[in-house]
């Protein structure tokens, strides 16, 4: 929110303090300012100046020459280029030596005339020209005819005022207000407040207008009504603490109730009376499907939870968001009725959202307004609409309220000072404290106590909603003694052990070993677009497909929540190869997510998985052919990360067919019959379309591999017997994997009584001259080994011939000779 | 032969020798020199068996020559094998020589996402604190991502934070704070609950230079009797001091948020001037770096514990904004565009 300094310097005695003082100060109080800033930066020795004479210029069509007075001896003789020059007009005169935001004026010929300066638009004394009406921002800026000529023109329009730009916290609604802002900077500083509510005799005479309330979401409402209103702009003093504000003048009719709204805190609404049906403003909740031409011209259907402020027939306003079309004040209005309430601010709220309307009236009625403000801020309006538009009273304030003005202390809360000290840690005295809250306003009216605890009940004043208990008033001790009186300690209670769970380290491990593996670590939104799934071949069925939509989705490429990373790391992968970078071995640890029913009715499920892309180029290595990432790559960082946890030797890799794999170059990796990942050469087509062409994929579900982990953990004993090294090699089919021949070894060594098989390498595979046609020469290393003895020759050529024998039986096996 | 003849025959050998011996260019030539002067056929072999001829006075005079000369000849060999040996030494090493300025061979370490590094070092000064950590659904329901934290429908205080909505009870969670009520709902009774939670974020944000429509979060939560809001300043201060460098400060400053009461935001010297005030910190010498607060006892109270009984702190920060901050990175957007480039230079560890 935008204030004046200057505003403020008049309801709050701040002598001394400058406005980056001020700044400072309110922010460690807790009202954050982000900006101060002169509102118009340099502008010196411009004057008022009323043009006396204008006349054509002799060497140019489009300038006059005026003579200006500016209270001076003699006239100025000043040339001006805007087409709206007049004499008679009161505009700003930047005499010779005068500073404007844009440089300085000086002596200057304009076509063999010399002028003694420059009348000046709005925008070159630098307004706010945003703000203003077109008409006032085209040509000179015209003063009104009673500005008093020779005045200085930064005083009269207040452009040395500085502007605190205050970012305020939503619990905060009270300071939505110049008084509201007082009293925050009365107690920030202790100082007085020079704040008086407006006096207003009661004459006992009765409103015309009659007031009926329907609906519990209206807890007051007064209404004054005004006669012979003038259609007048209102004065310059207030147009300009409104444009400093950042609000806009329009006619003194709105800008009064604008100006006291920022003022009070309290919206106001005008309803031009001689519209409001039978005299009678009934307030009540709308009709579903009722329609209201709201002051934007826009045709509004309501729904029962809004609001209304209607006539006997018909709707004539949205409570605290907008008013009618049909009750607009206009030039032809005669009477006015003028509204000041206090609506049901979650109400407002929903309204507003629900109509995508966010006035500066809505804005402080859902943050809770001051129900003492209501009649204040109405006497207030009142008062300036007879002073500014010469308007009349018609009776006295019709109102709603059972008593003339509601207590001024609406809440007690209960507080202990031991208790706050308990609470910051901080040793701050009860007098400290009670100093605090008499610079607040708020009065402790009791004293009880309980057992050896003081406990005060404190007044809190209806300015201040958001203080409802305990807490919010240690809040208040704490921010104005100062968060710097708080001192640093630590919690004293028992200790407590820090350790990662089991997940925990499976996810810090997974990614520690990948990093070794030399991948890098990516991260990607989790957001995604259906049609990513389509290039991945997916079946229309697929469970992949199934993705939960965003409600309100901010880009047209996110708008679901992934299932799959493949897109997400093709992705990264295309990104890094049209940027120069020539391949690369990247993985993430994220989520993906997987509804259990769709619409989606229930949190769903989140599961962690690894995945990783090997693309491009493999990087150069002295003595290597250049060659791409291969799925060989992949496999090798996988096996070292399940033998991390000892998954090495569980793990079977069996070929798979996924749709956007490869179907002769991908893999399942199964562990004691679970599924728990796949990997393989993305499907040239995909791949392609991703941008990743030959890249390598491989995901795994991490949750799945807690429930396989063995984590009790004991060392074999050395061996005490020599083992038996013996290589073998085979002539098989080239289609027979060698995983199989593993497997078949491992397992006919293992059906005995004892494992003889200490371990099984292969170490060649060999196609070509020598081996016949569509065959292979697979070369093994077998280590065998007894714990109680050391093998015989005998012995190792037996296991030998066993393995031989089934390898024969089962892939046609030939001993390579 | 006389001994004069002998002295004579020795001389002349030894002058052979010697010339002979330093001819010699290898080891295998040095054994022949070796066998032809000092072996079983040498010369002077063949003169010492002359000895036999020679009377009892010349015998020892003669046999001392021989000695002396054998023991000079064995001598001159000893030096001369060690020098042929060291020569041959240096002559392996040359010809063994590589070029130690090429590459090793190796596979490179990949480099840990800078988003991970944070949160990894964050969890290592809170875990030596005693905190566990937790983890929680990203998507979470309305209930708990804003009514137990205070924060009732048509509360003002929820434009705070934009939200993704899935369905209208069910949302992207838009802080770590659900996990709040989640770990004391869990928890209860026990105290104390020291806990932190990172975590991924969801806000309803047009991507720029310093908003993500997703980022992490870390929240921490300390429930227990007598917590203090000087505990809370007291553990951020470790945790600044263990991330930013022993020097580091911490500064409070009331603010708002519904679930805590009294509220901070915390500031910490500027990573990027130690406090002197610069560009970074726009002239204060301090960064906004988390917020905080005492648990509001509503929440308290709704998760279980009694808030006239147990107090709390909670407090909530941004990965990715101290990843920036610490590693001078401008652009939020860079830490989700995953260029090698970037991620590369963080294969470096212990900074």
């Amino acid at each position: 929110m935008k204030v004046s300094y200057l505003w403020l310097c008049e309801v709050v005695n701040i002598t001394g303090v400058s406005p980056d003082e001020l700044a400072e100060r309110l922010t460690r109080g807790g009202l954050t300012v982000d900006g101060v800033a002169p509102r118009v930066k340099g502008v010196s020795g411009v004057v008022v100046g009323e043009v006396v004479a204008c006349e054509q210029h002799p060497n140019a069509d489009r300038l006059r020459v005026c003579q200006v007075n500016v209270g001076q001896d003699e006239l100025l003789t000043i040339v001006c280029g805007a087409p709206n020059v007049s004499a008679g007009q009161k505009v700003p005169v930047a005499v010779v030596g005068a500073n404007l935001p844009g440089g300085k004026i000086g002596k200057a010929k304009l076509r063999g005339i010399e002028s003694q300066g420059m009348l000046c638009s709005a925008s070159e004394i630098g307004l706010e020209v945003k703000l203003l009406p077109k008409e006032q921002t085209e040509g000179l800026y015209i003063l009104p005819s009673d500005t008093i000529v020779g005045a200085d023109v930064a005083d009269l329009l207040q452009l040395n005022d500085v502007v605190l730009d205050i970012d305020l916290t939503p619990n905060r609604s009270d300071c939505l207000s110049i008084r509201g802002l007082a009293y925050e900077i009365a107690a920030l500083y202790g100082r007085p407040i020079r704040f008086e509510p407006p006096k207003r005799a009661v004459t006992g005479e009765g409103s015309p207008v009659h007031i009926e309330i329907a609906t519990d979401l209206c807890s007051r409402y007064d209404a004054q009504v005004l006669s012979g209103l003038n259609d007048v702009a209102s004065p310059l003093w207030m147009q300009m603490r409104l444009l400093t504000m950042g609000v806009r003048p329009i006619n003194a009719t709105v800008d009064i109730t604008n100006y006291v709204m920022l003022e009070w805190g309290q919206p106001l609404h005008a309803f031009d009376f001689d519209e409001v049906r039978q005299e009678t403003i009934v307030v009540r909740q709308a009709h579903n499907g009722e329609k209201l031409v709201t002051l934007d011209g826009e045709e509004r259907s309501l729904t029962q939870d809004m609001i209304v402020i209607s006539d006997p027939d018909r709707a004539i306003g949205l409570a605290g968001v907008m008013g009618g079309e049909n009750t607009e004040v206009t030039q032809k209005t005669n009477r006015v009725v003028l509204e000041s309430a206090a609506f049901d601010a979650p109400s407002v709220r929903r309204t507003g959202q629900r109509l995508g309307l966010r006035s500066e009236a809505q804005q402080r009625f859902e943050k809770g307004i001051d129900v003492v403000a209501v009649r204040a801020a109405l006497n207030r309006a009142t008062e300036l609409y007879q002073q500014i538009c010469g308007a009349s009273i018609v009776g006295d304030v019709a109102s709603t309220a059972r008593t003339e003005e509601p207590a001024a202390e609406s809440r007690m809360v209960a507080f202990s000072p031991s208790r706050c000290r308990e609470l910051l840690g901080a040793e701050i005295a009860d007098e400290t404290m009670q100093d605090v809250f008499s610079r607040l306003g708020f009065h402790i009216s009791t004293s009880n106590f309980s057992g050896s605890d003081r406990e005060w009940d404190v007044a809190v004043p209806t300015r201040r909603p958001d203080i409802t208990r305990e807490a919010d008033l240690v809040e208040e001790i704490a921010r104005l003694v100062g968060y710097d009186e708080i001192p640093s300690t630590l919690p004293e209670g028992a200790t407590t052990t820090g350790t990662r769970t089991l997940r925990q380290k499976i996810h810090q491990t997974t990614r520690h070993i990948l990093l070794g593996a030399g991948m890098t670590e990516v991260f990607t939104y989790s957001f995604t677009h259906p049609s990513q799934l389509d290039r991945m071949r997916l079946p229309e069925d697929a469970e992949y497909r199934r993705m939960i939509p965003i409600a309100m989705p901010l880009s047209d490429e996110r708008t679901v929540m992934r299932t799959h990373m493949l897109p997400s790391l093709a992705q990264i992968g295309e990104y890094n190869l049209s940027h120069g970078n020539l391949g690369g071995q990247v993985f993430e640890l994220a989520r993906v997510y997987r509804p259990k029913s769709l619409p989606l009715t229930e949190q769903p499920i989140e599961e962690t998985m690894w995945a990783g892309l090997w693309f491009g180029e493999y990087p150069v290595q002295l003595g290597q052919r250049p060659r791409a990432f291969d799925f060989y790559d992949a496999k090798g960082s996988i096996e070292v990360w399940l033998s991390a946890f000892g998954l090495g030797h569980r793990a079977a890799f069996r070929k798979t067919n996924v749709p956007y794999l490869h179907p002769g170059r991908s893999a399942e990796v199964v562990v004691d019959d679970i599924r728990i990942g796949q990997v393989g050469e993305i499907y040239p087509e995909t791949a392609e379309e991703m941008g990743v062409a030959g890249a390598v994929y491989a995901e795994f579900h991490l949750d799945a591999i807690e429930s396989l982990l063995n984590l009790r953990y004991h060392v074999q004993p050395l061996p005490r017997f020599p083992a038996s090294l013996r290589d073998l090699a085979v002539v098989v089919d080239q289609n027979v994997a060698v995983g199989d021949l593993l497997y078949a070894a491992k397992e006919e060594l293992s059906s005995g009584t004892e494992s003889l098989l200490e371990s099984c390498n292969v170490f060649d595979v060999y196609r070509g001259k020598g081996i016949p046609e569509s065959h292979q020469s697979v070369a093994f290393s077998f280590i065998y080994r007894a714990t109680d003895r050391t093998l015989t020759d005998e012995e190792v050529s037996h296991l030998e011939s066993r393995v031989l024998a089934r390898w024969q039986r089962e892939f046609a096996a030939v001993l390579r000779s | 032969m006389n001994v004069q003849e002998i002295e004579q025959e020795l001389a002349h050998l030894r002058a052979g020798a010697v010339e002979a011996l330093a001819a010699t260019s290898d080891v295998k030539a040095l054994e022949e020199w070796r066998i032809e002067f000092l072996g079983k056929k040498s010369r002077l072999t063949q003169v010492s068996r002359q000895m036999g001829g020679l009377s009892a006075e010349e015998r020892p005079i003669v046999g001392s020559l021989l000695n002396q000369l054998r023991g000079q000849l064995q001598e001159a060999f000893d030096a001369r094998l060690s020098e042929l040996e060291k020569a041959a030494l240096a002559a392996r090493f040359a010809a063994e020589q590589i070029d130690v300025t090429l590459p090793g061979r190796k596979t490179k370490r990949g480099a840990m996402h800078p988003i991970t590094r944070v949160i990894e070092e964050i969890e290592d000064v809170f875990l030596g604190m005693g905190f566990e950590i937790a983890e929680g659904p990203e998507i979470e329901t309305d209930e708990y991502n804003f009514e137990r934290l205070n924060l009732p429908k048509d509360h003002p205080a929820r434009d705070m934070q934009d939200t993704f909505y899935l369905t209208e009870n069910l949302l992207l969670r838009t802080h770590t704070s659900p996990m709040q009520v989640r770990t004391m709902e869990r928890m209860c009774p026990s105290a104390p609950v020291k806990v932190i939670v990172p975590g991924r974020v969801y806000r309803r944000d047009e991507d720029d230079a310093t908003h993500s429509h997703a980022f992490n979060q870390i929240e921490g939560l300390v429930v227990d009797k007598g917590i203090r809001m000087s505990d809370l300043k007291g553990v951020l201060e470790q945790f600044a001091k263990a991330v930013f460098g022993p020097n580091q400060a911490v500064r409070l400053r009331p603010s708002f948020f519904p679930f805590t009461e009294p509220s901070a935001e915390v500031d910490v010297l500027c990573v990027n001037c130690g406090g002197k005030g610069c560009r970074v910190c726009k002239d204060t010498g301090w960064i906004e770096i988390l917020g905080a607060g005492m648990v509001h006892p509503n929440v308290l109270d709704w998760a279980g514990y009694d808030s006239k009984i147990y107090s709390g702190f909670a407090f909530g920060m941004g990965a990715e904004r101290i990843a920036m901050l610490k590693y001078g990175i401008e652009d939020i957007r860079q830490l989700y565009q995953n260029d090698l480039r970037l991620l590369s230079q963080f294969a470096r560890t212990l900074v």
